[in-house]
């Protein structure tokens, strides 16, 4: 374990990098795999061992390049988008539409996401059971497998879930992305306080109501995934309402800010996650002896986590989703994935080996099923 | 202080680690676990409710379940009952409805399963019309929006 101060690099050596990488390679290699390999179908194989190959490799560069983002987002938004293929495509096949019906409602078939959790914790206390037409075991997407998942995460990663599990999140990162300098570069950061205001009012109404208003009439997600099919005036303002949201806040908005809107400023499930933060074994801390307080990180935090007060004092905010982005900016490594309790500046290396390993297991593990489908749904198209 | 800080923070992060790595492999198991909590169960308004009595007609049978009014913390005065034809479901579907078995029937359901269109005519101040009316994996199944006062 290093205890230095000042400036110390995450790059490693090509053989260091590799050794790093060999427990992830066995891990995920076990995981992804079930442990015994079944050959037997040549498009499976294909994708399976590309998504195995490629997610390594990317963990891989994570430590000999030292840089954590930048290849963690390839991941992210490969999941986003391979997720709502999986989804799309299920449905297609099942219903011959990516809408889902009155039957599926009647026979609670709609796929659980994480996003219904925080409608439904007051009527699980109060009514002893869950307002959402899903399946509690077995099944595509049930809830107590999505439950225990996103608690576990939750636990372990805090917001950390924002960036390394949430399979909605890619979208508005990926936009976020796609420009080199903002168009908007004042946006005021209080409208980060927003999504508390969004959980208390979906929490309540969904408690009033019995219907979980947030995926009913607000979530952008909708747009790329599963919605009501538009029959009358009600679901087609519905669907208006999810594509406006989807277009302005995962799309245009971070394309132009590039910063994540939709999670900074919708997200109910996001502000849960920041609440989080405040448990977890893993947080970033800033090394005030290695800072030039040259402000880079505050510029390229996607989550409004970073002030230019909090990093003279070397604070983080508890918005923090521990995506890396600011340390991949920062050329002294001042600002860096620490551990709770450990002091800033002090072992550094060691704490980013440790969070990039448990962050990065969940990440590739949990976004293998969706990436493999869809490899291998491509593969039989092309061939 | 500060040593002991350090070692709370890493055995928690070690913890953390040896959580994600049983996770996956855990998975089925926590989630069965966890399935079996009290609250762990689809709401009536959902599910629609537990059934109350079947009859058999041919290959089909028809399912009434229990009246649903649950709101948060108390019954609310508007609510449904679900309707189910299970099995071979026929073309025409036309049945009389007592689904509190006071002996007096409450609706008359007719389907055109084929169409498909559903009517409901309201036989009890309490049956306020079709709500919603669906072929399933099943068959068909319908619920009836019900007022607790009539
Ligand atoms: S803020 Fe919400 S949508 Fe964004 S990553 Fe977090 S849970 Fe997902
Ligand atoms: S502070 Fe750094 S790690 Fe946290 S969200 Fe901002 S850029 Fe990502």
């Amino acid at each position: 374990m290093d205890n230095s101060s000042i400036a110390v690099s995450p790059k490693k050596t090509f053989g260091k990098a590799l050794l790093y990488t060999l427990p992830m390679f066995l891990v995920t290699f076990m995981f992804i795999t079930g442990g015994k390999p079944d050959f037997s179908d040549p498009a499976r194989t294909v994708a399976i061992l590309v998504t195995f190959f490629g997610m390594n490799l990317l963990y891989f560069l994570m430590h000999y390049s030292g840089k954590t983002d930048r290849y963690r987002a390839i991941i992210f938004v490969i999941f986003a988008l391979t997720l709502s293929f999986t989804l799309i495509r299920n449905m297609i096949l099942i219903r011959n539409s990516m809408s889902f019906s009155q039957a599926d409602i009647l026979e609670c078939k709609i796929p659980f996401c994480h996003l219904v959790i925080p409608m439904m914790i007051l009527p699980a206390a109060l009514t002893k059971s869950i307002i959402f037409p899903g399946t509690i075991l077995g099944g595509f997407a049930d809830i107590a497998s999505m439950v225990v998942l996103w608690l576990a995460a939750t636990v372990v990663l805090g917001r950390g879930f924002c960036s390394w599990g949430c399979f909605y999140g890619g979208w508005d990162d990926g936009f976020s992305r796609l420009r080199k300098k903002p168009l908007v570069k004042k946006i005021s950061d209080s409208w980060k306080w927003m999504p508390f205001a969004v959980l208390l009012l979906v929490a309540l109404t969904a408690a009033l109501t019995m219907i979980p208003t947030y995926c009913n009439w607000i979530c952008p997600f909708k747009a790329v995934t599963e919605f009501e099919k538009v029959t009358n005036v009600e679901s087609a303002v519905k669907a208006g309402v999810f594509i406006s949201l989807f277009g302005g806040l995962v799309v245009a908005l971070p394309v132009v800010t590039r910063k994540r809107t939709q999670c900074s400023f919708l997200c109910p499930m996001g502000a849960i996650s920041t609440l989080s933060n405040r448990i977890t074994p893993f947080t970033m801390k800033i090394d005030t002896n290695a800072c030039t307080q040259c402000f880079k990180c505050v510029d390229s935090c996607p989550m409004f986590a970073l002030t230019r007060e909090g990093i003279k004092e070397g604070t983080v905010s508890m918005f923090c989703s521990k995506c890396g982005k600011c340390m991949d900016s920062c050329s002294r490594n001042a600002i860096h994935f620490g551990i709770r309790g450990v002091p800033a500046g002090t072992r550094k290396n060691f704490s980013r080996n440790l969070f990039l390993f448990v962050s990065f297991l969940f990440m590739a593990v949990f976004s293998s099923q969706p990436i493999v489908f869809t490899l291998n749904s491509l593969y039989n198209l092309i061939f | 202080m500060n040593k002991i800080k350090t070692t709370a923070g890493i055995t928690w992060a070690f913890l953390g680690l040896i959580l994600m790595i049983i996770l996956f492999p855990g998975l089925s198991g926590f989630s069965k676990s966890f399935g079996t909590l009290p609250f762990m169960k689809i709401n009536p308004r959902y599910s629609g409710g537990e059934v109350a009595f079947t009859q058999s007609a041919g290959a089909c049978t028809l399912a009434v379940h229990k009246p649903v009014f649950n709101g948060l913390v108390r019954d609310r005065n508007t609510g449904f009952v679900q309707v189910d034809w299970r099995g071979k479901i026929p073309d025409q579907i036309r049945d009389t409805i007592d689904y509190d078995n006071d002996n007096v029937p409450d609706f008359v359901i007719a389907v055109d399963t084929k169409k498909p269109a559903s009517d409901c005519c309201p036989l009890s101040g309490r049956v306020t019309g079709l709500g919603i009316s669906s072929r399933t994996s099943f068959g068909w199944a319908a619920r009836i929006n019900l007022r607790k006062t009539p």
